[in-house]
């Protein structure tokens, strides 16, 4: 592997990486891929029924990790895997972007949750 | 096709068994203490590979039931809830998912 210089790579953090890593993902193709998704995580991202996930307003970045591990077999689960695996990389990155895009009214984090108020 | 209200109320009748029993929200909410040092935070990342740890508050009971039991099992590959889901009970299990579902934004 060729070293790359530091202050080459902290240039391309600072000038680069960022935006492109806060703008990742295409909405609207998201959306497109997603009609299969909506039969157990619901048309607005929040499934009804309790054994499935709710998705919307999740984070972009999570939401990628676990379909690629779904895909990889990281998580295992049949009904996951069988439509993971028909996803390329990109499609991934457009699901994620689409579900995070959804209005998150239902998930929360833990902030002051658990102690406190 | 003619079939279909049919097998609508064979997978109707089959919900019991997959509804878990719930556990007790405020046993959970003691036990769940371990959990905001990595999703208490808003924005809080996962070093290596470096991605947001999940919004758990609110999720759907029977797939935080889930979830966890893989952990604890090892069918989802995560080394740190790996660690926790296996000091965890199955009884744990039930009430962190309780009262993690009932928290709303």
């Amino acid at each position: 592997m060729k070293r790359i210089p530091a202050s080459l790579f902290f240039a391309a953090i600072a000038f680069g990486a960022t935006p492109a890593f806060a703008a990742k993902g295409d909405i609207e193709a998201g959306k497109a891929k997603s009609v299969p998704c909506q039969a157990c995580h619901g048309a607005d991202g929040n499934a009804a029924d309790p054994q499935y996930p709710r998705l919307a307003g999740q984070y972009r970045d999570y939401l990628e990790r676990a379909l690629h591990e779904y895909k990889t077999g990281g998580r295992k689960n049949p009904i996951m895997a069988g439509f993971a695996t028909t996803l390329s990389d990109e499609d991934i990155t457009n699901l994620a972007a689409y579900y995070a895009s959804l209005p998150g009214t239902k998930l929360t984090d833990l902030h002051d949750r658990v102690q406190g108020k | 096709m003619t079939r279909a209200p049919l097998l609508v109320a064979a997978l109707l009748m089959s919900l019991p068994c997959f509804a878990a029993e719930t556990g007790d929200a405020a046993a959970g909410k003691i036990k769940a203490y371990t959990c905001t040092g990595c999703h208490g935070i808003p924005g809080w990342k996962n070093p290596y590979p470096n991605y947001h740890v999940p919004r758990i508050g609110g999720q759907n009971y029977d797939y935080l039931v889930t979830a966890l039991t893989e952990y604890k099992t090892g069918n989802r590959a995560h080394p740190t809830m790996r660690a926790q889901g296996e000091s965890l009970s199955e009884q744990d299990i039930r009430d962190i998912a309780t009262f993690l579902a009932g928290l709303t934004p």
